[in-house]
């Protein structure tokens, strides 16, 4: 799966901690979310999406090897 | 934005966790001392020794739920790694006991130890959890 996170979280000027922080979870986290190392849970997707208030389709789509 | 309390929460939590893991730890490694040394000092009597053994699982007990409630502090991708690290070194403890124990038999080894096996569990858990960490979090 991949994500449009680093791109947002630069737009608004956060840093890695900043969203961690509102998210509840580890900088490592974010950063493993970020690099496409780790797909969050739904929950933690629906957060994210909260945390940006966008749809979460527009923050996480499907890399091709996912189809 | 309070993020940097938020974060501090989680580690806050993560820390309180540990520290009860620290604690029933420690409950369980005394209780472990008193069942395996404690008998010969009360000359084998079979109720005291039965009393050392029900303290051990109650120790034992209280450690294993104090892991579960550090696994729930955790956000989840440490909780993942640390689960994901559990099942490697079950299949490692798996494999080194089944080949440990049949050493005696082929004649390689006079006898076997117990404690060698949780030796080879703590060490492949405890690497397996800096592997799959350092793997997905290396920047």
């Amino acid at each position: 799966m991949k994500n449009r996170l680093k791109v947002l979280r630069a737009e608004r000027d956060w840093t890695q901690a900043d969203l961690a922080g509102q998210l509840d979870v580890t900088r490592q986290t974010v950063n493993a979310i970020e690099k496409g190392k780790y797909d969050p849970s739904l929950p933690l997707a629906f957060k994210i999406a909260e945390v940006f208030e966008m749809p979460i389709e527009q923050i996480f789509f499907p890399a091709q090897d996912d189809e | 934005m309070n993020t940097s309390n938020e974060t501090s929460s989680l580690d806050r939590s993560i820390r309180q966790s540990n520290y009860r893991l620290f604690l029933a730890t420690a409950a369980w490694v005394a209780s472990t001392a008193l069942l395996t040394f404690g008998p010969a000092m009360w000359q084998y009597h079979v109720p005291t020794t039965l009393l050392a053994i029900a303290i051990n699982l109650l120790a034992g007990a209280m450690m294993l739920l104090a892991f579960f409630r550090l696994l729930k502090s955790m956000d989840e991708l440490q909780r993942q790694t640390h689960l994901e690290a559990m099942a490697l070194a079950f299949g490692v403890t798996l494999i080194f006991t089944v080949i440990y124990g049949s050493l005696p038999t082929v004649q390689l080894l006079a006898d076997t130890q117990p404690t060698n096996i949780l030796f080879v569990m703590g060490i492949s858990y405890i690497l397996s959890v800096i592997g799959l960490w350092l793997g997905r979090t290396s920047e």
